[in-house]
């Protein structure tokens, strides 16, 4: 009882957060939705070793665990197909002139789509960087690599997408 | 500071990752250099288009489904205690003499600190309020994004008028109002959207030893309290808090006087 009220209180609130990452990680919806199911499952196992209640970066260390050992037991070469199914989910529907919208979704579709491309070290990084608006700090924690690790692959992410094929008008 | 120097720090200044003092350094080469003035912009324009066009993926219903599923099958595991104040006692009594001392260790601590304690009170209480609403999926009792509707909702139902206003042009939704108990008192909440994140506002009259600025995180979620129009503000979100600081600046100094 006490394991799943501590569950409730400090790694429900980041569900969306961790399905969010294991979305990027995995890139598709089904094998996300395993992922984050089995790090629920390690979470409520493992809550009490969650001593400084930071469950944001606990939560997203356990879903990063779950997803690169589901990764090496059904994709150990990470060969994966983005179908770009995911694009079609985040279509704007707060666009009122049909024109501009075709036009923005097929700009927001390059940008996910090199973020989508880019290799799982520097993907990660940025993700936990620019979409969950994490610290150095809390990133090195839930990648466990040196903050200047986390540094240089987000410099190198940075550069590839800004270098992307994916798209040409990056720059501002 | 040269251009090499910068370019080393250029990122983590453009994270907010430098101290006051780099931060100052680099600012200072930036004015006076526009090559790497155009390089930190190019890291800017990469993170708004990053915010604004990458998708956020949600927790989807069925995910939410299954782990309910798990955690109802773990409980229906475990022996049902016909109240909560019995399984307290029993986690108490089962829990070894270390448990009991922490607590009673946490008790002197708590009374040598007691003024301190009661904001850390009020900031842990509001988190668990807003973690509460967030999880029952009781965000609003009254949902509108119109101030008109929800001030005079609150107010019919509290001893005071608290100021409401959208801010939805400013990129903070008003989504709705509820009312919740803050330090034994029955307060206004408002609800705000900002982006995916949602904002939980609790307004009260202002009371005279609340802090004028404070800020706090707990357990990953964000504390900002402030003081302005006769009130006391106190916002909680996993919006990083800076954003939050901002907002409930801007909440407590503008607020109309209606």
């Amino acid at each position: 009882m006490y394991e799943q009220k501590r569950f409730a209180e400090l790694v429900l609130p980041h569900l969306d957060a961790g399905y969010n990452l294991a979305r990027w990680l995995a890139r598709n919806p089904h094998d996300a939705e395993d992922v984050v199911q089995d790090a629920c499952l390690r979470a409520l196992k493992y809550i009490g070793s969650l001593y400084d209640g930071d469950g944001k970066a606990w939560f997203l260390t356990i879903v990063r665990h779950a997803f690169y050992d589901w990764c090496g037991r059904n994709r150990p070469a990470e060969i994966v197909r983005d179908d770009g199914t995911a694009i079609e989910m985040a279509v704007d529907s707060a666009a009122i002139d049909p024109e501009q919208a075709a036009l923005r979704n097929a700009d927001s579709r390059l940008l996910a789509d090199a973020v989508g491309a880019l290799p799982l070290v520097f993907r990660e990084v940025l993700i936990l960087r620019e979409i969950e608006e994490l610290s150095y700090k809390e990133i090195a924690r839930i990648v466990d690599i040196p903050i200047g690790t986390v540094m240089s692959r987000l410099a190198r992410a940075r550069g590839l997408l800004q270098h992307s094929p994916h798209l040409h008008a990056i720059r501002g | 500071m040269n251009c090499n120097e910068a370019g080393t720090l250029l990122a983590a200044y453009a994270d907010g990752e430098l101290d006051r003092l780099r931060a100052h350094a680099i600012e200072a080469h930036l004015r006076g250099c526009a090559g790497c003035e155009a390089r930190h912009r190019e890291v800017l324009a990469l993170r708004a288009r990053l915010r604004a066009e990458v998708p956020y993926f949600p927790a989807t219903g069925a995910l939410r489904a299954r782990v309910d599923a798990t955690l109802g099958a773990m409980r229906a595991a475990t022996p049902r205690r016909a109240r909560p104040v019995n399984d307290r006692w029993r986690w108490l009594g089962g829990g070894a003499l270390a448990g009991c001392a922490a607590t009673v260790f946490a008790w002197t601590l708590a009374t040598a600190v007691i003024a301190w304690h009661a904001d850390q009170d009020l900031a842990v209480e509001a988190v668990a309020m807003h973690v509460r609403a967030t999880h029952d999926n009781r965000q609003v009792q009254v949902a509108s994004s119109d101030q008109h509707t929800v001030k005079p909702w609150l107010s019919a139902r509290l001893d005071y008028s608290p100021p409401v206003q959208d801010l939805a042009s400013e990129g903070f939704a008003l989504i709705g109002g509820r009312l919740d108990t803050l330090a034994k008192e029955p307060v206004a909440t408002l609800v705000y959207r900002y982006r995916l994140h949602t904002i939980d506002v609790y307004v009260r009259p202002e009371t005279a030893h609340a802090p004028t600025s404070e800020r706090r995180t707990i357990r990953g979620f964000h504390v900002v309290q402030s003081n302005g129009s006769g009130m006391d503000w106190v916002a909680v979100s996993d919006v990083s808090a800076d954003v939050l600081t901002a907002f409930v600046h801007r909440l407590a100094q503008q607020a109309p006087s209606q």
